[in-house]
């Protein structure tokens, strides 16, 4: 018993786990190793045997070349993946919205279950629904592959492909320039807000006359919309700071991936907002409501934008991951 | 350049190998002894690629593996089987004629840069 050889076969061992012939395979690599030591070393050691051991390979390499080393999904299948993903993630979203706006619940049996959604729920729920869709293509397209017969998934024509979303190229010094002027401007406004914040505890103002100050909203409301609009600003400005700072795409993509998470879920909290109670000035009671659908749509259409672009960092970071 | 010829030979070696193994597994061979033995012609084989190779064409009934416990070191032995050796010499035949075509392809080429 050798320890070193031992240890070695052990851990190709567990690589080639689940196969009957494991036992018949290892019992020939270590035939191979004793007879190599002796014939080249003259004895066998484990002195000996570690430079065989060494000359003969990593063991999960070792144990990849007894695998059948068949892609998880088929390389002619892999754009489907992100093709079929945004497709069935647009009808998700679909869906999405039918339950914020009906307040119902929809089932689509036995694909999809959509449960009736506030709208905060409804944002937040955006990036999972991305994943199951994601997970779901990406089962059926391996189940495709492990038939191993000759299908040929349709795609219409015109249709747009999600996988050739590019990753912006933040290396050019235009680029650079422009998220640098960029973070110079967050930097200006997150400081002035934080500033008025200190002095007023609200940064919403129906004046801005210091003297005669006048608060757009009540003060409690006005505090808590206030502090989402600063931590809105704030994460911009150190996003924009980081990816100013860093040359890495997939960092800055990482960054814009996190920035648009918490924008979604600080739009989510927004949207929770009472409107009873919420300004300090006079507004007729005619034009509430249109105020209120006014400024609910645009923080939707707003979290919508938001989302799309989450999706698309998603993709981006994790297209290079899976397609491989 | 060095990385593009390492991977051109390694996909050309993949298809050679199979056939340097069916062609030396005429008579019974194990592993080891077949690794020398294309040493001894000036042939190096990964010794790693070799063994899962052995078991892929051993499934696929082109040669055929015993076990030999009769020595205090057990060894697996392997020869070609009668549906190896016919696939063997329709390779075989496939090499010769592929060989022929580069070698004239070679030569016109020779005659080319000669001419002028």
């Amino acid at each position: 018993m050798y320890k070193n050889l031992e240890n070695y076969l052990e851990e190709i061992s567990h690589y080639l786990s689940g196969r009957a012939e494991r036992e018949e395979i290892l019992a020939e690599i270590r035939s191979h190793i004793l007879e190599k030591a002796e014939l080249e070393g003259g004895i066998v050691t484990e002195a000996s045997l570690e430079k065989v051991l060494a000359a003969y390979g990593m063991p999960r390499r070792v144990a990849e070349k007894y695998l059948d080393g068949r892609p998880v999904i088929a390389p002619a299948f892999q754009r489907y993946l992100f093709r079929y993903t945004g497709l069935f993630f647009a009808i998700h979203l679909a869906f999405i919205v039918l339950a914020v706006v009906f307040k119902k619940n929809f089932i689509v049996f036995p694909f999809l279950f959509m449960p009736r959604l506030g709208i905060i729920e409804a944002v937040m729920y955006l990036p999972t629904a991305f994943l199951s869709d994601f997970g779901i293509v990406a089962l059926v397209l391996y189940f495709i592959t492990r038939s191993g017969k000759e299908i040929k998934l349709p795609w219409p024509r015109f249709a747009p492909d999600l996988d050739e979303v590019k990753a912006p190229d933040g290396k050019t010094l235009a680029a650079r320039i422009a998220t640098l002027i960029g973070a110079g401007i967050m930097l200006a406004l997150t400081g002035l807000a934080i500033d008025l914040f200190l002095r007023f505890q609200t940064i919403f103002f129906v004046s801005f006359n210091l003297k005669k100050f006048r608060p757009l909203l009540m003060p409690e409301p006005g505090r808590q919309v206030s502090l989402i609009v600063l931590a809105m600003l704030a994460a911009g400005t150190i996003g924009l700071f980081i990816k100013l700072l860093s040359l890495s795409r997939r960092l800055a993509c990482w960054v814009d991936a996190t920035a648009d998470a918490i924008a979604l879920v600080l739009i989510g909290l927004l949207l929770r907002q009472p409107y009873a109670g919420l300004f300090a000035v006079h507004v007729s009671p005619g034009l509430l409501p249109k105020l209120r659908f006014t400024l609910t749509f645009t923080l939707l259409f707003v979290a919508l934008v938001v989302a799309i672009d989450l999706v698309a960092n998603l993709v981006r970071l994790g297209r290079g991951r899976w397609i491989k | 350049m060095d990385n593009e010829l390492g991977g051109l030979e390694t996909e050309m070696k993949r298809g050679f190998l199979q056939l340097l193994v069916l062609v030396l597994l005429e008579k019974d061979a194990y592993g080891y002894a077949m690794v020398r033995a294309f040493r001894d012609l000036g042939y190096e084989v990964e010794e790693n690629t070799l063994y899962p190779l052995l078991r892929r064409l051993e499934k696929r009934g082109l040669v055929r593996g015993k076990w030999d416990v009769s020595e205090e070191r057990p060894r697996k032995f392997y020869a070609v089987t009668d549906e190896g050796r016919s696939l063997r010499d329709e390779l075989v035949g496939i090499w010769n004629h592929q060989d022929r075509i580069l070698k004239q392809l070679i030569n016109k080429e020779k005659e080319h840069v000669q001419e002028p």
